[in-house]
């Protein structure tokens, strides 16, 4: 799994790459608590490249999602599609998740 | 809806050591050390047998994978002088897993149950503020890596039923897939 951070105005981007499976899911628990010391605000995680997902990946969404809120910050996570999508559906966190179909669609929401 | 639909309809792990989906009778098998780092791999060995335009498969990995680590980290807590032995068939219309590990069990059954019909309840009245803290299990034994949902899913997905033994080392479970008409699954058999 490959994590690349991008900016568009106040928003962070993290493009997922790969597979997020119960090898790799904390890179990106880490990646986002080290952004959140760094007094990052506003998250957008993109799932557009991520065809896996298993239990250890939804967990890392479920804490990063939790933590997040607690903060009072704001995440989006978007581009969710194929067996990832399917995996949400069946635990049953589609309406849990902050979720857009696409990036524009969660920088839109990002501003409102 | 009376209370013992209600009950009914609330999906729950079940106890059942002379459940049918423990019939090995013409089931494939193979077993493995309790190697973390080849969990995948394992699974990819038992999965390749699938016919290949079985629907989803990479879903059906990623469900027989979960039950594969559980039995590997949680079951045989990672000693590779222990084994986990799966049997296994498949079809274009199912997926029949037995997975069993030389543990002691799941002794978290009923707290999992529990917490599940809370989890359930709050997702039926859509209270996701409250659901924020039964999004995950942690059972006793949990770390920072256990995503604590894998069962919500497996309840879900195996279709056919998901059922422990007495012991609560091994689980059987048995998924239908939907038949196809012209290539085309019907969605109300999913």
């Amino acid at each position: 799994m490959e994590l690349k951070i991008r900016k568009s105005g106040e928003n962070y981007i993290i493009d997922v790459n790969g597979e997020m499976d119960l090898y790799n899911s904390y890179k990106l628990k880490e990646l986002v608590m080290k952004m959140l010391e760094k007094k990052v605000e506003r998250f957008i995680i993109n799932l557009e490249n991520v065809d896996y997902i298993d239990s250890s990946g939804i967990g890392a969404l479920i804490y990063i999602c939790s933590t997040i809120k607690k903060m009072n910050l704001r995440l989006i996570i978007t581009n969710i599609h194929g067996s990832v999508k399917k995996v949400i559906e069946l635990t049953k966190l589609m309406g849990y998740f902050p979720i857009t179909q696409t990036i524009e669609e969660a920088l839109q929401k990002m501003e409102a | 809806m009376s209370t013992l639909r209600k009950e009914e309809a609330v999906k729950q792990i079940k106890v059942d050591e002379n459940s049918p989906l423990f019939d090995r009778t013409g089931l494939l098998h193979k077993e493995f050390p309790s190697d973390f780092r080849q969990i995948r791999y394992f699974t990819l060995l038992i999965v390749q047998t699938a016919p290949p335009d079985i629907k989803e498969i990479n879903l059906l990995e990623q469900q027989i994978s979960e039950i594969i680590k559980n039995a590997v980290k949680h079951g045989n807590r990672c000693d590779m002088e222990k084994k986990v032995r799966v049997w296994y068939s498949f079809s274009p219309e199912h997926a029949h897993i037995i997975v069993e590990d030389e543990g002691e069990g799941f002794k978290d059954l009923e707290k999992w149950n529990e917490f599940n019909r809370k989890r359930q309840t709050l997702l039926e009245g859509d209270d996701f503020t409250a659901l924020a803290d039964y999004v995950s299990f942690r059972g006793a034994a949990a770390d920072d890596n256990d995503g604590g949902n894998a069962l919500f899913a497996a309840l879900e997905y195996w279709n056919g039923g998901f059922v422990f033994n007495q012991k609560r080392n091994a689980v059987a479970m048995l998924k239908h897939f939907p038949r196809r008409h012209l290539g085309v699954a019907k969605e109300s058999e999913n």
